[in-house]
């Protein structure tokens, strides 16, 4: 059977490249990511961790979910020759072990380009971490052997997993077909689709609502896992909605016959549209959903600092600053930033268990900080912050957590429950419990509420050290501080999810445009110019993007929705975000990449005489 | 040479051989209600062992179905299939694919060639699929019977019309089955090369005793079988005994007219 599979593989080379690049792909980025999380890891670079996380979960569920619709669709276009082997006394187990063959030779050549690419990818990516400034310009990567072991076992996990379902719908031909001329219109939308599409939009409204109670901590992970839970489902439903575009086409293009052919083509070939607009489909649902979810906690973060802050101006400054004395100063309240390990010892059953987590911890005095801030603790009372105390959003009332401190362990009673929050801090810390030679060095910021009647402009040049200035200006830096980060998650999820939508919409319509040679010709032996032929599939190719960006679209919409709605109800504002800009660059770029794709395959296709196409049986 | 019985209701003499392949009442339909389409209609037939029988009729009598239901790839809506005595009516999946890889092999006018194989490999194929060792030798001899042992590697994109046919059929003999069907296996040809594959199958038959049910349009095809059986809107409506190829043509068209 594997020297079947290795024949196919050969001689259908065009079919499969696209599934290959994906696997080299995926197997560079998994490889590289982890690589660089094992380093990353040592060194404890929170934000590096969380991203390449990500990266990783990202990479591995589009390699898979390429290579997925793209056997799906070669299945459908080999149907002819799979009855044949049906006929020639192949068992339905042998035909789904001649798939997975071809499987695992995808999985072992997409390794062995993906190990050495890898390796280019790791320089990139690693670049790109320290320009963003996740890790220092330090940061190195040692390369470990077994690595090599885990890229060829992803690397065949991945094409296996892709080609599972394909396989199974491979091993349902039936011999018959091998013997009708047209072959019989399989149908598209199967139990298995309706299945899958439901569970999984299911599964995504499901997600979102669960969003909109968790809050903006797991806000992120969530919105992704939507975005692909509603990508799977819409993805498996769009059959349904193809024709429906298919209608829609006809009457824009005022019933001229490119339209009329180009619908009809639409509704015709429905499981190739389809699997033209599913990859747009995932890069709409995860750029849209992830950028809208960033923009919309970026919002609601503002929003909430600016209706907590209750001062005039804020000072900047390593370590307190001295604001004591300058006058027209009503209340000061230096705040301190330290990152500060909390370890919660739980005994279960006899047995002791810790946790420890780093926590963004701000040390302030209690007392000038209810007096600048409008934020009260949902439970117990931030007045009683002081001695071994803390406030926390995650520990419950009257809990002890040891905090490192320094380089002392201190345990601390939780005297208050902060309520969700979108910006802020995790826990709040008396100011006396941080050692002098650790306040000395942590980033300050000083909320100054001012006398009535004094002049803003006197008391900032009085305070003089630092930087000074408006509570506003300042709640603006945080946001757009916040905002940057944002866009260096997004540059880097962006790129990836690009590259590999790129390398799928290109693979399926360089596929399906070679598959349709026959079909071209007959379309000019019936008197249409080359021209023509080519302006019909673009047109035809350009619906289909619009599909993928509308379902992809809606996927999206599904991501935000619930933290959109979290946010809503904790702001009271309406601060769903949409990032427009970044809309319009995926609808240019994939009319443009889909277009020129469908032009120039087209064009290829229509190269020989008609006569010599339409002639042949085979 | 043995011609098709209309076997009808009479029981069969007990101490006659079981034919080949038998249809007993067998009907097939297409569609429901008001799109019914009766394809076959209580079609009684049976193919002698060693026998060459073509099938012949106007389009859409009813002759590719008939081969379908015969070979098992279609059931019969109702009636019986049986095959070398075996009903094969109502076999499942497994026991089609062990039918298909030993007792009935297939030539269609297409030839239905796998394009990534050499034609060595096509006609092993079926072999290596029933999980059974081949020999180089068994497969010259095979590739050989069919005059085409310098053609072993190549590819059927690099061989003309007949020769690729003459591989097909190398590939359906490669099992020796009980059965060959044949649908229209000179249709894509030029008429030397379905000359030389009718000779090729006469040759089976004489030498070796293969059976042959073969659906054909072409009158000269027909000849060269044993027996003619021409259907008309899914029923057997005639039947000739080596008839030429001048009598089939008249019967045809008197059957279309």
């Amino acid at each position: 059977m594997l020297r079947l599979s290795w024949s196919t593989f050969r001689e259908r080379g065009q079919l499969f490249v696209g599934a290959l690049l994906t696997v080299c792909l995926g197997v560079a980025l998994v490889q590289s990511s982890l690589l660089i999380l094992l380093a990353a890891a040592t060194g404890g670079y929170v934000e590096a961790i969380t991203l390449l996380g990500m990266t990783l979960a990202i990479a591995t569920f589009l390699a898979v979910f390429i290579v997925a619709s793209t056997f799906a669709f070669t299945v459908a276009q080999r149907r002819r020759d799979l009855a044949l082997l049906r006929l020639a006394g192949a068992g339905r187990s042998q035909v789904r072990r001649l798939l997975l063959g071809e499987a695992v030779l995808l999985g072992l050549l997409g390794t062995g380009i993906g190990v050495p690419l890898g390796l280019l990818v790791q320089r990139a990516q690693t670049a790109l971490l320290t320009g963003l400034g996740f890790v220092p310009a330090e940061f190195a990567v040692p390369w470990r052997a077994w690595i090599v072991a885990v890229s060829a076992g992803i690397g065949t996990g991945v094409a296996v997993a892709g080609v599972l379902a394909a396989s199974r719908r491979a091993a349902r031909v039936r011999p018959l077909e091998a013997l009708r001329e047209t072959g019989a219109a399989a149908r598209v939308m199967t139990a298995s689709r309706w299945f899958f599409g439901v569970l999984f939009l299911g599964g995504a409204v499901a997600l979102a609502i669960v969003s909109s109670f968790a809050g903006p901590v797991a806000a992120i992970p969530l919105s992704i896992n939507i975005a692909i839970t509603a990508s799977i489902g819409l993805s498996a439903l769009s059959p349904l909605v193809v024709p429906l575009v298919g209608r829609l086409v006809g009457p824009l293009l005022r019933g001229g016959p490119l339209g009329t052919l180009a619908a009809a083509n639409l509704r015709d070939g429905v499981r190739r549209s389809a699997s033209t607009a599913a990859p747009l489909l995932v890069l709409v649902a995860l750029l849209l959903g992830l950028s809208g979810t960033l923009t919309t906690l970026g919002a609601a973060a503002e929003h909430e600092l600016r209706q907590d802050v209750r001062a005039d101006l804020v000072v900047t400054t390593d370590g307190p600053p001295s604001v004591a004395g300058v006058p027209g100063v009503a209340v000061a309240s230096t705040e301190l930033s330290l990152r500060v390990p909390l370890t919660v010892t739980t005994v279960d059953d006899g047995e002791v268990e810790t946790d420890t987590d780093a926590a963004e911890a701000v040390a302030v005095d209690p007392a000038d900080y209810q007096r600048t801030h409008h934020r009260t603790a949902a439970e117990g009372s931030l007045a009683d912050l002081r001695g071994h105390s803390i406030a926390s959003g995650e520990h419950p009332l009257g809990s002890v957590v040891d905090a490192r401190i320094g380089d002392r362990t201190v345990p601390l009673r939780v005297v208050a429950v902060l309520p969700d929050s979108f910006a802020g801090a995790d826990v709040l810390l008396p100011r006396a419990l941080v050692p002098p030679a650790v306040a000395e060095h942590a980033p300050a910021h000083t909320l100054v509420r001012l006398d009535p009647g004094a002049d803003p402009a006197r008391v900032a040049a009085d305070l003089g050290e630092g930087r000074v200035q408006t509570a506003e200006a300042w709640v603006a830096r945080a946001a757009a501080q916040q905002q940057d980060t944002s866009a260096g998650i997004m540059t880097v999820i962006m790129g990836l999810a690009g590259l590999y939508t790129l390398i799928a919409v290109v693979n399926a319509v360089v596929i399906g445009a070679a598959e349709r040679r026959r079909e071209f010709a007959v379309a000019r032996v019936s008197g249409l110019g080359r021209g023509q032929v080519v302006r019909a599939a673009l047109v035809e190719s350009w619906a289909v993007a619009a599909i993928g960006l509308f379902l992809g679209g809606l996927a999206a919409a599904g991501a935000v929705a619930g933290i959109g709605a979290a946010a809503v109800r904790s702001t009271g504002a309406w601060l769903v975000g949409v990032p427009w800009p970044l809309l319009a660059a995926v609808v240019a770029g994939a009319c443009v990449v889909v277009g020129v794709t469908s032009v120039l395959t087209s064009l290829v296709a229509t190269r020989p005489r008609p006569v010599s196409l339409v002639g042949a049986g085979e | 040479m043995t011609a098709p019985q209309d076997t009808g209701t009479a029981p069969r003499r007990a101490d006659l051989p079981a034919p080949a392949v038998e249809l007993r009442g067998a009907s097939r339909d297409y569609g429901s209600g008001q799109a019914r389409v009766r394809a076959l209609d209580g079609v009684s037939i049976a193919f002698a062992a060693g026998s060459w029988t073509a099938v012949m009729g106007p389009s859409g009598s009813g002759k590719s179905t008939l081969l379908h239901c015969a070979a098992g790839l279609e059931q019969v809506s109702a009636g019986q299939v049986l095959l070398s005595g075996d009903d094969i009516t109502t076999a499942g999946e497994r026991e089609l694919t062990e039918l298909r890889r030993g007792r009935i092999g297939f030539v269609f006018q297409s030839f239905n060639l796998i394009g990534s194989l050499t034609a060595e490999q096509n006609v092993t194929l079926p072999l290596r699929l029933a999980g059974r060792r081949v020999s180089g030798k068994q497969v010259r001899q095979v590739l050989a019977s069919v005059g085409l042992d310098d053609r072993r590697r190549h590819r059927p994109r690099e061989l003309s019309g007949g020769q690729q046919q003459r591989v097909a059929i190398a590939r359906a003999m490669v099992t020796r089955p009980a059965v060959l069907f044949a649908d229209e296996p000179t249709g894509a040809l030029d008429s030397g090369s379905a000359r030389q594959v009718l000779r090729l199958l006469r040759g089976m038959v004489t030498s070796a005793g293969q059976t042959i049910v073969m659906v054909t349009h072409d009158p000269a095809a027909a000849a060269a079988a044993d027996s003619v059986v021409f259907l008309s809107d899914g029923r057997i409506a005639d039947r000739a005994l080596a008839p030429s190829a001048r009598e089939v043509a008249e019967r045809l068209a008197r059957l279309e007219a």
